[in-house]
């Protein structure tokens, strides 16, 4: 499946782009493909396209506050999960994913 | 690959062998944060130790920085930061720390980063060591460093 995500800790620093590694990790590692969008304290990385988003069985919100152009989800299917989660148990999130939300 | 990874990235800009101590006495997380940013302190890039020291309380209370595996990664963006930098420390026993697997720490690595860093650079060689630590074959190898020449050579290394 194709999946993307938005990823933002509380400082920008250094969690979120731990939780962007271990989603991208994890997703592959399952053979889904994944495009994260972090929103750090230098700003918005690997901005998702719409193409992206249209593309997208699912998104993935790792946030821990409030982010922008989250209207860009609006329409699509989202799981909401703190950046620990992705940090600390992305491949059960993948694996939850594939066998409660997209089943 | 992303962008930020194909440039060229001297760690040695955010880290040296000053700013590493393999044998931090700390038996406390109060303790452990206060010793590294002495450690800053001494090496010049900041400018005062309550100050930035209160900053990274401050984030602590924000949620767990304790990755699991022995890890924390406590971090202050302060206006007492000069340069934007790492502090890093091992201690000779497990500290109590909020983390991800509920156990204690003790590998420290304390980010300071600048308030208004305009140096993205910086952030980047922050953001690099923050991937190399999503891999769980480079924090083994962090908990099984001897040296801090060892240390380096393991964060030079680039995330793979």
């Amino acid at each position: 499946m194709k999946l993307v995500a938005v990823v933002a800790c509380t400082s920008g620093i250094a969690h979120t782009y731990i939780a962007k590694e271990k989603l991208i990790k994890a997703a592959e590692k399952k053979g889904h493909s994944i495009k994260v969008e972090t929103q750090g304290t230098i700003g918005t990385e690997g901005k998702l396209t719409k193409k992206d988003i249209e593309e997208a069985d699912l998104v993935i919100m790792a946030t821990d506050i409030q982010t922008t152009g989250n209207e860009r989800f609006d329409n699509k299917k989202k799981i909401k999960i703190a950046t620990s989660i992705a940090v600390k148990a992305s491949e059960q999130l993948i694996e939850k994913i594939e066998n409660e939300i997209l089943s | 690959m992303d962008e930020y990874l194909t440039e060229n990235f001297n760690i040695a800009d955010v880290i040296t062998e000053g700013l590493i101590d393999l044998d931090l006495q700390a038996e406390s997380k109060e303790e452990a944060i206060l010793e590294l940013t002495n450690i800053l302190y001494k090496e010049g890039l900041i400018t005062d130790v309550t100050d930035f020291s209160e900053d990274v309380f401050l984030r602590e209370k924000e949620g767990a920085t304790g990755l699991g595996q022995g890890v924390a990664i406590p971090h202050g963006k302060s206006d007492s930061v000069i340069k934007t930098a790492l502090a890093i420390g091992k201690t000779t026993h497990p500290i109590e720390w909020e983390s991800l697997d509920d156990k204690p720490v003790n590998i420290i690595i304390l980010f300071a980063v600048r308030n208004t860093e305009a140096n993205t650079l910086h952030i980047k060689l922050l953001q690099k060591v923050a991937i190399l630590l999503a891999d769980d074959s480079f924090i083994h190898a962090l908990c099984h460093v001897k040296t801090k020449k060892e240390l380096l050579r393991l964060l030079s290394k680039e995330p793979g």
